[in-house]
This record gives C-alpha cells, sequence and structure tokens, in this order.
C-alpha cells in the first residue's frame, strides 16, 4: 500500500502504464459466482480446479439461466478467454498445448463474487467476538514482545503474527464496517420505496425500520468506543516495546494497525452523526408530510398550480432591510501623482573608445621579449610562448611564432637543420637566431 | 443554551443575537439545521415578537419547525419574490414532498430541480417563462439562459434559508420550503386560503403587470447579457 503522496503517485502511474482494466458483463459476473459456488460448496464435491470441459458445462448451465437467447459454445470460449485475460481465472497446470488445461478461480474473481455473494455486515455479536479475538492476541503478542531477546524472536513471535493474523483481523472489522455501510445505502433505498408504493400505510414500518438500525448503530458505537481504547493501549506498549528493542518491523506493523483501529473507531462516530441526521430528516417528513398529507392532495394541488393550472400567481413576502450604512472616515486626499509617462530607451548606446587589439603585435612583442631575454633558437622561443596555449592551438601559433622570429631577427637557417621538440607533441625544425633588429 | 431568557436585555447580550437578528431582517429562514440560532430564538421567542413588533415585524413560528420575520409595514423593508424565484421554490417543494428525496436525507441536484420544472410546466413553457421579455427566440440561448436563471434563483434561495447550497451540484432543502405551499394546504378551498394569505401579508398575488423586484431587475440582466440586450429600463421596486 503506498504511504506517501509520491508513492500513491508511482503506484497510479504504474497502473496507468499497464493500462489496468475490468470489464465484466453480467453473464460473466454469473459464471464466476457459479465456479466460485462450485469451487467452495461443501454440498458438492469441491473442486479446487476445472478442466475446460467442465468450464464450458457451468457457463452453458449459467446461460441457460441469464441469457436463454443466446447462442452457447463459441461464447463459453470467449468468456473463458475473456476472464483469462482479466486475470479472474488462471491456468494451473503446466501441460502447455500438451493436454487441455486446467483453471482455477484467482483471488480477483473470488474478491469480487464474494462482494456480490455474501452479507458480511457488523453485528454487535460479530463485532464484540472479532474484537474479543484481537484483544487475546495482542495481550499474547505483548506477552511475547516483553520476552523477546534477539531479532529472529522478534520477527518470529511478535512481527510476523502482527503483520499476518492481527491484521487479517482488523481487516475483517473494516470489511464488515463497508458491508455495514452498503447495508445502510440499501435499507436508505427500501425507506424511500416503501413510501412510494404505500405513503401513509408505509409511517409504521419506516419508523421500525428507523428506530432498529439507529439502535444497532448506537450498539455498535458504544462498543467501538469502549474497546478501540484498549486495542491502542496495547498497541501502544508492543510499539514501545519494539522501539526499545529496536525492531523496526514490529514497530512499524504496530504503528500502522493502530492507525487503523483509529479509523474504525471514527467509522462509528462518523457513522452514528451521519444517522443521527438522517434519522431527523425521515422523522421530520414522516410527520410533516406524511402525516398531515394522508392523501397526497397537497402534492397534486401544488402541482397544478406550479403547471399554471389552479389559481393566480403568487410571490411570496420577505424582510429586506437594507444594509446599515457605514460612512467612511474622512482621510485627507494624496496629492495627485505625476502623469504616467513611457520611459524613453536610446536606439543605440553611446560608443566607448577601447583600445585596438593586435595578436600579431601581442606576439611579435613576446617574441621580441623572449630573444632578448636570452633565447636563442626557435625551439626555444617557441616552447616559451606556445607553452601556455591548449594543445590543439600550439601547431598553428608555432607557425606564427617562427614568422614573428623572422620579422623581428635574422635567423640562421642551415640547409641541413636538427628536428627538435618544442614540446611533447610538436617538432619543428631549429634555427638559431641573432640579437633583434 | 437551555434556559430561556428572563429579559429582553438578556436577549440582545447573548452571543448570537446580533447574527441572528441581521439574518432574520434579511429575510432568512431559521430552522432546526441552524442547531445554535434556532435554539436562541426558541428560547427568547416570547421576548422577540415583542420586540420585533415594535419594528412592525411578525416573528413567526411555523409548526414544521422553522422562524421568519414577517413585515407587516414599511418600516423595516420588504420585498415579495420574483417569479422566476417561486417557479424554482415551489418546484423544490414539490421534491421536498417527494418520497424519492427520503433516499438521499432531502439532498438534490439541480439537474432534477430543472427536470422537474420542466416536467411539470412542459419543456416550452419553461423555457418562456425563464425567458419573458425575450422577442427573438433560439432555443439554446433560452436554454441557457434558464439554466443560469435556476441557478441563481437557487442561490436566492439559499441566502433565504429555503435550502443549503452543497457542492457544485447538489444542495440541501430545508423545511421553510413548506412556506410554498401554504396557499394549497389544509381543508379550506386554495382561493380562500390565498386570499387570507394575502390578507395577513405573507404574499402578495402577481398580476399581468407586476411591480419589479430587484431580483427580477437582476433576471433581466442575465438575460441581457446572454444575448447583448440591455434590459428594458423600469420602476424601481415598491411593495
Amino acid at each position: 500500500m503506498p504511504e506517501t503522496r509520491a508513492e500513491l503517485h508511482e503506484v497510479v502511474t504504474s497502473l496507468a502504464a499497464r493500462g489496468v482494466a475490468l470489464d465484466l458483463s453480467t453473464l460473466d459476473l454469473c459464471f464466476l459466482a457459479a465456479l466460485h459456488y462450485r469451487a467452495t460448496h461443501p454440498s458438492l464435491a469441491s473442486l479446487a480446479s476445472f478442466t475446460e470441459e467442465q468450464l464450458v458445462a457451468v457457463f452453458d448451465e449459467v446461460r441457460e439461466v441469464a441469457e436463454p437467447e443466446a447462442h452457447s459454445r463459441r461464447r463459453a470460449s470467449d468468456a473463458i478467454r475473456r476472464l483469462r485475460e482479466q486475470r479472474m481465472l488462471a491456468r494451473v497446470d503446466g501441460s502447455g498445448v500438451v493436454r487441455a488445461g486446467e483453471f482455477a478461480l484467482t483471488r480477483l474473481a473470488t474478491g469480487i463474487v464474494e462482494f456480490f455473494l455474501e452479507q458480511e455486515t457488523l453485528t454487535r455479536e460479530s463485532l464484540t467476538l472479532l474484537l474479543r479475538t484481537l484483544l487475546a492476541t495482542l495481550t499474547d503478542l505483548a506477552l511475547a514482545a516483553r520476552s523477546a531477546t534477539s531479532p529472529e524472536s522478534w520477527k518470529a513471535t511478535v512481527a510476523a503474527p502482527l503483520a499476518v493474523t492481527v491484521a487479517d483481523l482488523v481487516d475483517g472489522i473494516q470489511r464488515r464496517q463497508r458491508g455495514f455501510d452498503l447495508q445502510q445505502e440499501q435499507f436508505q433505498k427500501e425507506i424511500a420505496a416503501l413510501l412510494q408504493t404505500d405513503w401513509f400505510g408505509a409511517m409504521d414500518r419506516c419508523q421500525d425500520l428507523l428506530d432498529s438500525t439507529g439502535a444497532t448503530l448506537r450498539e455498535l458505537n458504544q462498543v467501538l468506543l469502549r474497546d478501540a481504547h484498549t486495542l491502542s493501549a496495547a498497541l501502544q506498549e508492543i510499539q514501545e516495546l519494539a522501539a526499545a528493542a529496536d525492531s523496526r518491523e514490529a514497530e512499524e506493523g504496530a504503528r500502522l494497525l493502530m492507525d487503523q483501529v483509529d479509523r474504525i473507531a471514527a467509522w462509528g462516530s462518523a457513522r452514528q452523526r451521519a444517522w443521527s441526521e438522517y434519522y431527523q430528516y425521515v422523522h421530520r417528513f414522516l410527520r410533516d408530510v406524511v402525516r398531515l398529507d394522508p392523501s397526497r392532495v397537497l402534492t397534486h394541488r401544488l402541482h397544478e398550480r406550479l403547471a399554471g393550472k389552479a389559481g393566480a400567481p403568487f410571490a411570496l413576502v420577505v424582510a429586506d432591510a437594507p444594509p446599515l450604512r457605514l460612512l467612511r472616515t474622512d482621510v485627507a486626499k494624496p496629492s495627485p501623482r505625476p502623469p504616467v509617462r513611457r520611459r524613453r530607451v536610446p536606439v543605440e548606446a553611446p560608443l566607448a573608445d577601447e583600445p585596438a587589439r593586435d595578436p600579431q603585435a601581442k606576439l611579435t612583442a613576446d617574441v621580441r621579449a623572449a630573444v632578448l631575454a636570452g633565447a636563442r633558437g626557435l625551439c626555444e622561443v617557441t616552447a616559451e610562448i606556445t607553452g601556455q596555449l591548449p594543445p590543439e592551438d600550439r601547431f598553428i601559433a608555432a607557425g606564427r611564432v617562427a614568422q614573428a622570429i623572422a620579422a623581428v631577427c635574422r635567423p640562421n637557417a642551415a640547409a641541413d637543420r636538427p628536428w627538435l621538440p618544442a614540446s611533447d607533441d610538436l617538432l619543428i625544425e631549429e634555427w638559431t637566431v641573432t640579437e633583434p633588429r | 443554551m437551555s434556559t430561556a431568557f428572563a429579559t429582553l436585555e438578556d436577549v440582545i447580550a447573548a452571543e448570537p443575537f446580533p447574527e441572528v437578528d441581521l439574518s432574520l431582517r434579511r429575510g432568512r429562514h431559521v430552522d432546526a439545521g441552524d442547531r445554535d440560532w434556532y435554539t436562541f430564538l426558541m428560547d427568547a421567542q416570547a421576548l422577540l415578537e415583542g420586540f420585533y413588533a415594535r419594528y412592525g415585524c411578525e416573528l413567526i413560528h411555523k409548526s414544521d419547525g422553522y422562524f421568519y420575520l414577517l413585515p407587516t409595514d414599511e418600516r423595516l423593508g420588504r420585498r415579495h419574490l420574483s417569479s422566476g424565484e417561486m417557479l424554482v421554490g415551489q418546484a423544490l417543494t414539490l421534491l421536498y414532498l417527494d418520497p424519492k428525496a427520503v433516499e438521499h436525507g432531502g439532498v438534490v441536484t439541480r439537474e432534477q430541480v430543472l427536470a422537474e420544472l420542466a416536467g411539470a410546466l412542459g419543456t416550452e413553457a419553461f423555457l418562456r417563462a425563464m425567458n419573458p421579455k425575450r422577442k427573438r427566440y433560439d432555443a439554446r440561448i433560452a436554454e441557457e439562459t434558464a439554466r443560469a436563471k435556476v441557478g441563481e434563483a437557487l442561490r436566492r434561495l439559499a441566502a433565504l434559508g429555503f435550502i443549503e447550497m452543497g457542492d457544485e451540484a447538489n444542495l440541501r432543502m430545508r423545511p421553510a420550503l413548506m412556506r410554498f405551499a401554504e396557499p394549497v394546504r389544509g381543508g379550506t378551498e386554495p382561493a380562500k386560503a390565498l386570499a387570507r394569505l394575502v390578507e395577513e401579508g405573507e404574499l402578495v398575488v402577481l398580476t399581468d403587470d407586476p411591480q419589479e423586484t430587484t431580483a427580477e431587475r437582476a433576471d433581466a440582466e442575465i438575460d441581457a447579457d446572454s444575448d447583448g440586450v440591455s434590459p428594458d429600463d423600469e420602476d424601481e421596486e415598491t411593495e
């Protein structure tokens, strides 16, 4: 599960890049439900996996019931292929193309089917049982944490049970909470449907439904308020012991579970608040609307009036006191600001005298200085002047130095001149030179 | 605020008084959803009735569970709702009475309000009602104007406490909407009930040439904005 916003972004990007999608028709869901039933129901020989023939047979049975007019064989293969592509069915044999495969429902398919099939909601009994089991497990874990001495024992006796057993129990409570939320939504639809079908006669039934659900929610909230504190205290103790023993895994596990327990407790109070508002609204509706208008004549008359079929148009009168006039305090007017003018920018910047730069003259001066300093060979002068330059510029500079020397003094170039290194990568024919002219 | 007040001075010194007083004077309806304000009015009702009577107003507490201030003369200032506000208000009241609204705890969408209006009046009549001054009639512009006017009417009705605006699309209906159903409530003949309510100053009957309210002038401005025609110059609102 992503914990930070950056991680969430990473997960979302990855899912989007993989093009994750689900496309299930009613028939697909019915097919999965039938497979799930066959795989789990104790009255049948529970099938851990299905052959292709069995899958087709189940699909045909389902299609007969759900879509009797459609055609079979090709649709069965299509459905199996589609479900495999969407990772609802997994091939569990390793035979490849050698023989027909065996298939099993994946965790994803099981989760989807269970959502539609199971009415797993929170009741006082299930909540009390789950919380008691959770508390007992946490007490054992706290004992184990006190006696754990090595990182291995921390991992085996505390961190692992926290991550699996306790987390599953907490997940179980949250799953049932979501089931309860769905039931609430369904229940609100039921009240609306009852009133629509039997306006005045549904009052008592609606009242009963409101009262019973309100009472259930109140009980759940009481249980949660009572036990959430104890659970948090136990987890806090485990977290502190883990921190003292430097067991990061157990500490992090306890922290995550504490967050989950807090969410479970917050769910109770949030739902009770929302329910209270809904309860008051429906109660008022029953009292002010249904009871006072048993034959719905009010709705009919108002409809007629809105449609302009009855009576003259009218308008409600409401109070409309003008707002209080608050006079501003007298403040001295600031002096008028000068008019805004555009700043004049000169078209061209004024010219300034700059000393001329003549690289050849500088080179000549450098060569003259080198000769005056005592250099008596082309190689020596070239090495001195080109030594400061980057290697790629030395070759060109060497030619210019030779030209400058010829201009500054009289070179003595014998017919047979020796080749001498001016630097590591430069060989030149040596001249001897005299005093500058 | 569990104890009733002993004197008017206590009421005026109470913390919610300024806000409640200003809101009531601006035509706001206060119901149990306003929590502290409603409790305050329940506790101070007897003292405030005398207080507002001196301003030529009546502090009304309806059995549906809401308070409002009804001016009986011109001292405080009063207005009547525009025809657009009335149409939207009555459509909302029909939705309030509809058992389907129970499913969502009295929350409806703008689309439901538009659909109710179009269903009750007929689409053509609804668009005509929302574009009364338009001479050149274009269906697309008329629909756009109607949506804008309904949105504006909803905003004004929310300011008066008839509804509570949620997010962009949803709104919660409040008990004060039952005021729109007053002329057709009870066993008496609607015409007689209407006459009685007019006599009590609760409402006015609109004639063919109604005095234009501030709200209606604003409606006309929305109208003009959408087709570039300036609204007709009409007289100031009087009641």
